[in-house]
Parts: C-alpha cells; structure tokens; sequence
C-alpha cells in the first residue's frame, strides 16, 4: 500500500472485500471513490428482488463521511443546508441537501446528530473542500472519516427480522430517521432506519475490523431467509421506484457542472419542501428566495410511460412535437408493472396529470425500434409501502 | 441610542471623502477612527503627485499646488547616479545620467508611450466599473464606451497597448534600453507596493495603472498630503459629519440581510440603515459582517483575494544633514530610488516569493536635512512569524553606507506589513488593501459579487481602497462608493 503514485494505484479494496468477492460470480466492478464496489453479483434482478422480498445487503462504505466536531456544529450544518436543522435531536437523523450561492444543488445526503456538538454527514460526492470553506468562521473541525467506518445497506421487508433473529435489541422500535448503537452478533455497530430503497431498510456502519463478522451474521438465516448480497444496478432500480435522485445522474453538482444552465435548483428538481426561506441565512437563500418567487422552466417529474420498452436517454415531446425534455433515469419497474421514468419538462407540463411523449429507441436484435409513447406526469415517488414508515417495523 | 444615516467604519482619507459627499446631501453621518489621528493610510505619503478633476469638483475644493521642482534620483554603485527632473508627466529631461544618447531618447519614447495608454485607461477608470452580464443598459454602455476609449488609440497604438498589457515589464526595456540603471528605475515604479518582480507578467498594467492614478510614472511631490486631509476634514466638520476617533467597530449587526447596527470596542451600539465600510474587503467580510452571513462561494473568494503586502516603511534620523555622494545636494528635495537592475529586483522578489526577508531590498527613500525616510521592499507579510527588524535595519543600513556620506545614527523606526496591519486594521498590511492584478481589478475589484462598491448585505457598502480603482491617494474609491448608496436610496 505504499505506492504513492495514484495512477499506477488499483481500486480499493472495502473491510467486505474478502465476501463481496466470493460473491460476485460475474467479477463485475464499478468504480466508487476510489473503492471497487461490485456492480452486479450474479443477476441483477434476482438482487432487485430480493431487495423488495427478502432483503438486500449493500456494501456502502465508499459514502462519503464527514464529522463535524466543535461548539458551533449545528451552526454550521445549519448555515450549510436548505434545511432548518437547529431542532436535530440526539440519535436522528435528517435528509440535507446544498445549494452554493446561485441556489443550485451542490449534493444531497443525511446528518446524524450525536450530541449537539457532535454531527456527521453522509454524502456521495465528495464535499471536503465545500465543507472546510464554509466552516470559515465557525468553532468546528470538519474531518473527513470515509475511511474509518465499514457501511452496508441492510434493505427490504424481512431486514428487520433478520436483525429481530440476531438479537439486536429493540430494533424494530428504532423509528424511521433514527439511530442507535447495537450489539450484533458480538461486534459493535451503529444502526440507522435509513436507506435508498425506499423501503423498509437499515444502514449499519461499524469499525472495518468488525465487517466480515458484521456479514456473516446477516446472511446467518439464509437457509430459510435467501437473502443477497446486491449491486450497484440493483440499487439503481429500486432508487428509481423510491423517488431518489442522483447527483452526476439526474442533475449535476454545481460544484463539477462546467456549463452554468446545466446546473438545477431544488425547485427545478421537485426539493421545494427542503427549502425553510424563514430560517437564518444559508448559502444560497437570498437567490432561492427570489427564485420562489418566479416560475420554474424546468422540473424534475415523475413519468409514467406507455407500453413495456424504458425510456433510458429518451427525448420528451409535447403533444406539438416541440421539445421540452429528455429522461434522465427509466426502467421497467418490476414491482409496480409499469415503465416508469425521471424526466425534465418544461412549465407548461409539470403539473400531474399532464402529457408528454417520449421517443424511445428500443434495441431488438441489431436493429433500432422507434416507439412514440404516450407519457403521464406523475409523482416522483412511485414505491412507498406502508412498512416502510410501521413503527414497530414488521418482524 | 443615536442613530445615523450613515455610518463610516475607518477615518481614511477615502471614509472622509464619502462623509464629505454623503453630509453635503444633507444625510446624518458618523465616521468611527481607531486611530487619534484622521487620515489611515494615507499619511504614509508625505505627497500627492495628483488630485483628479472628479474629485476636485464633487468636493468643491481648491488646493494649491507645490512649486518646488521634481528630481528623481537613480542611485547607481558606480556613483554615477542617473537624475531626472520631472516637470510633467510629458516633459521629463536627463539632467545627469551615464545612459548613452540612445537610450535616453528610448527611455523618453517608452515614457511617452505608458503615458498615451495611461492616459485611455485613466479615460474611464475614475468612473464607477460595469458589470459583465447584468444586462443593465448603463453598464453595457460604458463596457463598449471603454473599448471604443481603447480603439480610438488607432490601430497600431491599441495593437501595441494590447500587446504590452499583460507582459512584464522586464521584456518590454530588454527591447528598448540598455542601461540597467534606467531599466531599474522604471521597474521600481512598476513592482513597488505589489507581489510582482520585474519579470512577472502584469507589472506593466500595474504600471499604467499607477500612471493612470498618479498622472504621473515617478509619483511626483506636486500637493501635499496633509493639506488634503486637512481640507476633506474640514468639510465634514462643516457639514457636521460626527468622528469620533479612538474607536474601533467590532461588529456590523445584521438583520434579514440588512445592516442594522454597529457594535464598537467601548460596548456602544449604534444604529442605522447604512454602512460604508472603509476597511479593507477582507476584514470587512470576514471580521465585521461575519461568514455566517455570507454564501460560502463568497467567503471562498474573500478568502482567496490576496492582500500580501511587501513593503516596509523604515524611518531614521540622522546626526548631521545627509549628503549622498557624487550628487549636487540640489537635487535632495526630490525621490532616490535603489534598484540597480532587473536581476536585482527579481532575486529580492525571489525571497518575497517564500516568506523570506530579502537581504539586499529595494529601496525608495526621500530625504530632509537629517531626516530620512525609505520605502523598503520585498519585505513579505508574515502570518505565524514576526520580522526580524534589526536585520531589515541592518540590510537598509548597507545600502546606505553605500551612498551616503559618513553620518551617525541617532534613532530608526521601522513599519513592516505587519505592523501596518495592526496599527491600520488593513488585512496584510498591503499598501492597496490588495493587489493590483487583472484579476482583480475594475468590475473584479475586489472580486465577483462584491463589485460597483456594493455587498450581498444590504445597506452596506465598500469604499476602500480594495474597492476599483484601487490604491492610492485619489479619494474615487469613497465618491463612487457614496454615489452608489445615493443612488440606491433613490437620491443620487
């Protein structure tokens, strides 16, 4: 490991590494911060079910992870994000996104508050420099502890009984948007009823010396749980059912974009209700206050598509053949039947219940298909059961 | 509580000029000095080569020029010292110097030169700098208005003023001189006071821009200083403008993004709707209106505006009048400049570069009778360490010796970055509260979001000299500044 040169460097290797690699028949990786993080394992849609049947492990720990310590810390995450986080109590967490000065998304991702000294953020991209810039001025340390903390995703309807049978304690009273510290199966962990499933779903992070222990006893009852451990394309299919957005996916950081109207506001990606204009000054309000106030151009909505082909890369029409869009993320939703996507329009077709039409070029046997579907505007949010919000979780 | 309508953080000579326009429109306003004395900075210039008309004409004032004659002197370790005598920025004649015909009349012809190009930039940088892309008709006006300025030079002088802008000013005397004391002098003019050497590509757009300022490339003995003051002062004390001095303002309060008060050092708040601040942008922002208030792209760009200052003031008394050798004492009234060469400026740059003092400075001093005082540079601002005074002392002492006739000591003060910014709360100590680079310059002074001297608070605004036009003593910084909160409060 003492090879200094960055380039001659191979990916990383994560605390799970030893399983994730007897696990992934296809040998098929994906680039994640610097880690190797496999991108499908055996069957993409065999994980994808049994994220929404049994339950999926996913081994998250090249998230970005920054501890904020010192007096001033949720000054400072407050003065950060769009949100107002002065009320964070002990042991929740908060869904945070970032704007810079002309109100455009930096990065989405969550704060779990310790103590009110104590705050850590959890994010995809890496935000260091963004973080140490704003912590000018304020009594805090910001510190980056990406690589101290293993994370996997613990996601799907029988996770809780899982962790139920492991005897973690009380674990099925751990709220949505909560968190806690667990004995599992012998080894320390932190437990957080969070996830990108959109589902019921924990994520737990614990020492890296604690991982293999930490994996093995998740899988325990798989004889008759068959749980699996998922990839990065299964991930992707059941974020989209969930809502959630990706930076560099649906919208681009305003941090990386080069091109200033490649960059989105909350509005424009359907945030609105992150951003508090009455609380104390945060980077960007004085532009998102301005901006509340006009009409949109542009929103991120929710589509349902006509016929069975994803509209992946499609352009989105109105009914004029005028362009007014593209997609940014589609599938064939499995769960729900239906072909869904995220796509951009413009203000005369944001409202739900509109329609738009999307070109799709459907591949079939070395040949383009040209398919003209019909679109309908609807929520983001397309999978949201019940369990995910039952308090006590289901066991 | 008292409240104001505007309140003045810093008794400058630019703070005083605001006072001076915004009292005479009839608003109530308060000047806070932490000093006893008025004047900030620019008591450090015991002269002023020039007083713009703009300046002249808002404030109403007459000031009488100083008659004495102009001499600049550049030393040379050979003795044979080069002496100018500067009537106007036109007409410059060699009285004595060991430059050859040629170069005299080359170094004449590059004066004529900086002084055309000077002569455009000064054409619209007194005015207050547009903005790129607001789409305000007044500030697309004056961008083609300046670009019209540049094109009527014709084809081949904008062609040239185009070519020379962004060089350094080494290249462009390699080309025309060959004497190196002459090329030293000209150099000095264009790297004092910022982090450039000779060599650093911009030292001859800070050049035209010192030229533009001062009217005049040797900065000349034409007003003085004090008697500059002394006027805008008394104007505010007629126009009942109250200072109060020996106070320093801890705080801008804000509320909602409005300004509302001031906290100062004594505990007092002091209410108002309007503020101009005239301390340097990065204490401004950092230090009084606080990051907490400020979008972290900005505090980022306030954090990055450099404002490293390089020169040291060392003043020493003599025993008897000093005399330089090998000179006419005639010649004694005017300004001495050490900096024999390029090579010689660019190795004391070299030190600047990495926080060292240079052991063989350049020096710019002026002499009466026993008194002496220089500017000394490249002597670097230091943020975790102090200076080493007795050894810049010691530097200044030998290059002295070198040229001055046997004299005893009596007593030195010495004024380094460091202590300049203490005594005048000027981040860096930096003689123009920032350097004078493209970069940082017209619509880009002090930076993106914080130009036309206001700040993303409202009811606050800059006037420093780390607002456009920059440094120097032209008193613009405060008229524009004031003019702007007239303007918008709706009764410019």
């Amino acid at each position: 490991m003492d090879n200094t040169l960055s380039f001659t460097k191979p990916l990383l290797e994560t605390p799970f590494h030893k399983r994730t690699f007897e696990a992934c028949y296809n040998n098929d990786w994906y680039r994640w911060a610097g880690y190797k993080i496999a991108r499908e394992y055996s069957n993409t849609e065999l994980e994808y079910t049994s994220m929404r049947n049994t339950a999926g492990v996913l081994d998250i720990t090249p998230m970005h992870k920054y501890d904020i310590k010192g007096k001033d810390a949720i000054k400072f995450v407050d003065k950060l994000v769009t949100r107002d986080v002065t009320q964070i109590k002990p042991n929740q967490v908060m869904y945070i996104i970032w704007c810079n000065e002309d109100g455009n998304v930096i990065d989405d991702g969550t704060v779990f508050c310790f103590d009110k000294n104590h705050l850590r953020i959890f994010c995809a991209e890496r935000n260091l420099n963004w973080f140490s810039d704003t912590a000018i001025g304020f009594d805090v340390e910001v510190k980056d502890v990406s690589d101290s903390i293993a994370a996997l995703a613990f996601q799907g309807p029988l996770s809780c009984k899982i962790l139920h049978l492991l005897n973690v304690k009380n674990i099925e009273n751990l709220k949505p948007f909560f968190f806690d510290n667990f004995d599992l199966n012998g080894s320390k962990v932190t437990i957080s009823r969070t996830g990108f499933s959109g589902d019921l779903g924990y994520e737990i992070w614990c020492n890296p010396e604690e991982a293999i222990n930490v994996w093995d006893s998740l899988f325990k009852f798989n004889r008759d749980y068959k749980i699996l451990p998922a990839g990065m394309n299964a991930l992707e299919m059941v974020r989209i059912e969930a809502g959630f957005i990706q930076p560099n996916a649906d919208f681009m950081s305003a941090e990386q974009a080069l091109r200033p109207n490649r960059m989105r506001t909350p509005f424009e990606l359907g945030m609105g209700w992150l951003v508090d204009l009455n609380k104390n000054y945060f980077t960007g309000k004085r532009i998102l206050n301005d901006l509340k106030k006009k009409p949109l151009t542009k929103k991120l909505v929710g589509l349902d598509i006509q016929g069975d082909k994803p509209a992946i890369g499609s352009v989105l029409y109105d009914k004029n053949r005028k362009e007014i869009g593209i997609v940014t993320a589609g599938m064939w939703s499995p769960s729900l039947k239906s072909n869904i996507a995220f796509g951009y329009v413009d203000n005369d077709h944001m409202k739900i219940g509109s329609k738009v039409f999307a070109e799709i070029y459907h591949p079939e046997e070395l040949e383009y298909k040209k398919i003209w579907a019909e679109c309908l505007v609807v929520k983001k949010q397309f999978f949201n059961p019940q369990r995910r919000h039952k308090v006590p979780a289901d066991i | 509580m008292k409240k104001f309508d505007v309140i003045i953080i810093g008794g400058g000579h630019n703070g005083l000029v605001a006072a001076c326009v915004l009292s005479k429109k009839g608003k109530k306003v308060l000047v806070i000095e932490k000093n006893e004395k008025l004047g900030g900075l620019a008591n450090y210039a015991e002269s002023l080569s020039y007083i713009s008309k703009e300046v002249i004409d808002e404030l109403n004032i007459k000031i009488e020029k100083n008659v004495s004659e102009n001499f600049v002197s550049a030393l040379s370790e050979d003795l044979n010292h080069t002496v100018l005598k500067i009537n106007d920025s036109k007409n410059i004649e060699f009285l004595q110097t060991s430059a050859s015909n040629s170069d005299q009349k080359n170094f004449i012809n590059l004066i004529n030169k900086y002084n055309l190009f000077a002569r455009t930039l000064r054409s619209f940088m007194f005015k207050r700098p547009p903005r790129v892309k607001s789409g305000s008709r007044s500030d697309i006006w004056q961008l083609f208005s300046m670009g019209f300025k540049v094109r009527r030079l014709g084809k081949k002088n904008m062609r040239e003023l185009l070519r020379v802008i962004g060089l350094n000013i080494a290249d462009d005397l390699e080309d025309n001189i060959e004497s190196n004391t002459l090329k030293g002098l000209m150099s000095n003019e264009a790297v004092i006071g910022t982090n450039l050497g000779a060599r650093s590509p911009g030292s001859i757009l800070n050049l035209l821009y010192n030229q533009a300022t001062n009217n005049s490339l040797f900065r000349i003995n034409k007003f003085n200083t004090n008697t500059f003051l002394n006027i805008i002062e008394n104007i505010c004390k007629k126009n009942n403008v109250e200072i109060q001095t020996n106070k320093t303002v801890e705080k801008i309060n804000i509320l909602n993004q409005n300004v509302n008060s001031v906290l100062l050092n004594t505990g007092e708040v002091i209410e108002t709707s309007a503020i101009i601040s005239n301390t340097d942008p990065k204490t401004s922002y950092l230090e009084l209106v606080g990051a907490s208030n400020l979008d972290t792209d900005f505090i980022r760009r306030t954090k990055n505006y450099r404002t490293k200052g390089t020169v040291a003031k060392v003043n020493i008394e003599f025993e008897s009048e000093i005399k330089i050798k090998n000179l006419d004492s005639s010649y004694s009234s005017g300004k001495f400049v050490y900096a024999p060469d390029i090579k010689y400026i660019e190795h004391a740059f070299n030190d600047n570069k990495f926080n060292k003092l240079s052991l063989n400075p350049c020096l710019e001093f002026y002499i009466n009778k026993n008194q002496l005082s220089a500017n000394v540079y490249f002597i670097p601002y230091l943020i975790n360490s102090s200076h080493d005074k007795e050894k810049i002392l010691s530097n200044v002492k030998l290059i002295l010796e070198k040229f001055i006739e046997e004299n005893q000591i009596i007593s030195s003060i010495i004024e380094t970055p460091n202590d300049i910014e203490n005594k005048y709360n000027i981040c860096g100590g930096h003689w123009s509260h920032g350097d004078m680079e493209i970069d940082q310059l017209l619509m880009m002074r002090p930076f993106y979001g914080s130009s036309q001297y206001s700040t993303p608070i409202n009811g606050l605004y800059l006037c420093s000299a780390g607002t456009h036009p920059g440094g120097g003593i032209t008193g613009i910084n405060g008229i524009n500044a004031a003019k702007q909160l007239l303007k918008v409060q709706g009764n410019g």
